[in-house]
């Protein structure tokens, strides 16, 4: 049967909770034969687009490629197409506006209830709920 | 909670209000069930609010209740129409607590609801109750837009 799920985004940020969105988006996208985005943001505060040193810190950068590429190795394993996308801003504007852009077509997005803990703060609950409120997608949040 | 291997949903929870919205969710729930096989459950809590209370009670419930078995059979048939048999329900009290209280009792994997429900002046199922059910439900939840 048809669902119109084709593309999902899915947001991820190393967490066991995105880990399951993924399983879950996964899961999804075999029943409809459809394509997954995974997205990781990493979340550089506002000031830090007008303080130079502040580009400087691509350190992490490389930790967000990493799960990135672990996302990718259990897509592939279960045989479904995983486009990864990382971006460097704040993580629930960037996905919401990547949401409503018509271009990218995404028809549901699968994110991960919480995040990362709250010291570590790049993915908080509260990116879940900024998306939840600003997407004009259907939803789906992962407990 | 969902555990690794357990991604199936088996059941579903679509709790409804009439608005436009809901009908929505249960056109995707519809395609979902279609897709994974799973059971569907309706639900429809009257709502028992303070300024009902202070108002003519028995009446409006009366009339809540009397719209809501209306909406249920609605739904039901829109299911019915595509092969699918649903459980149905017709709750009263608090809106959220109610539909968690189902959730738990009927072991629900997923709950799929409205962005939100009817206008203000019917005061059902606002975006306020799919905002509270992604903050505390304890299942996952697939929120139509």
């Amino acid at each position: 049967m048809t669902i119109k799920t084709k593309k999902i985004l899915v947001p991820i940020d190393g967490s066991k909770n995105s880990i399951r969105g993924l399983d879950m988006a996964i899961h999804i996208a075999r029943q409809s034969h459809g394509t997954i985005t995974a997205m990781a943001v990493k979340s550089v505060p506002g000031i830090y687009a007008i303080h130079p040193l502040g580009f400087l810190d691509f350190s992490s950068m490389t930790e967000v490629k990493k799960f990135l590429n672990e996302a990718k190795v259990r897509a592939a394993k279960k045989g479904i197409q995983l486009t990864a996308k990382a971006l460097v801003g704040d993580p629930g504007y960037d996905i919401a506006r990547f949401v409503n852009n018509k271009k990218n077509k995404i028809d549901l997005v699968v994110i991960g209830a919480r995040g990362r803990s709250s010291a570590k703060e790049i993915f908080l609950g509260s990116v879940s709920n900024y998306v939840l409120h600003k997407s004009k997608k259907p939803v789906l949040i992962v407990k | 909670m969902n555990t690794n291997s357990n991604y199936s949903f088996k059941k579903i929870l679509v709790p409804i209000d009439g608005s436009k919205y809901s009908e929505k969710a249960l056109q995707r729930a519809c395609e979902i069930v279609n897709a994974f096989d799973s059971k569907i459950i309706l639900l429809y809590v009257v709502e028992k609010s303070l300024p009902i209370n202070l108002l003519d009670r028995k009446e409006y419930l009366k009339i809540l209740r009397k719209f809501g078995n209306k909406t249920l059979e609605k739904a039901n048939n829109v299911l019915l129409k595509k092969g699918i048999t649903a459980k149905t329900f017709l709750k009263e009290g608090n809106i959220v607590a109610e539909i968690e209280k189902v959730v738990k009792k009927e072991k629900c994997d997923l709950i799929i609801v409205g962005n939100k429900g009817l206008g203000s002046i019917t005061r059902f199922l606002l975006g306020s109750v799919s905002n509270k059910l992604a903050q505390s439900s304890s299942c996952s939840l697939l929120i139509i837009k």
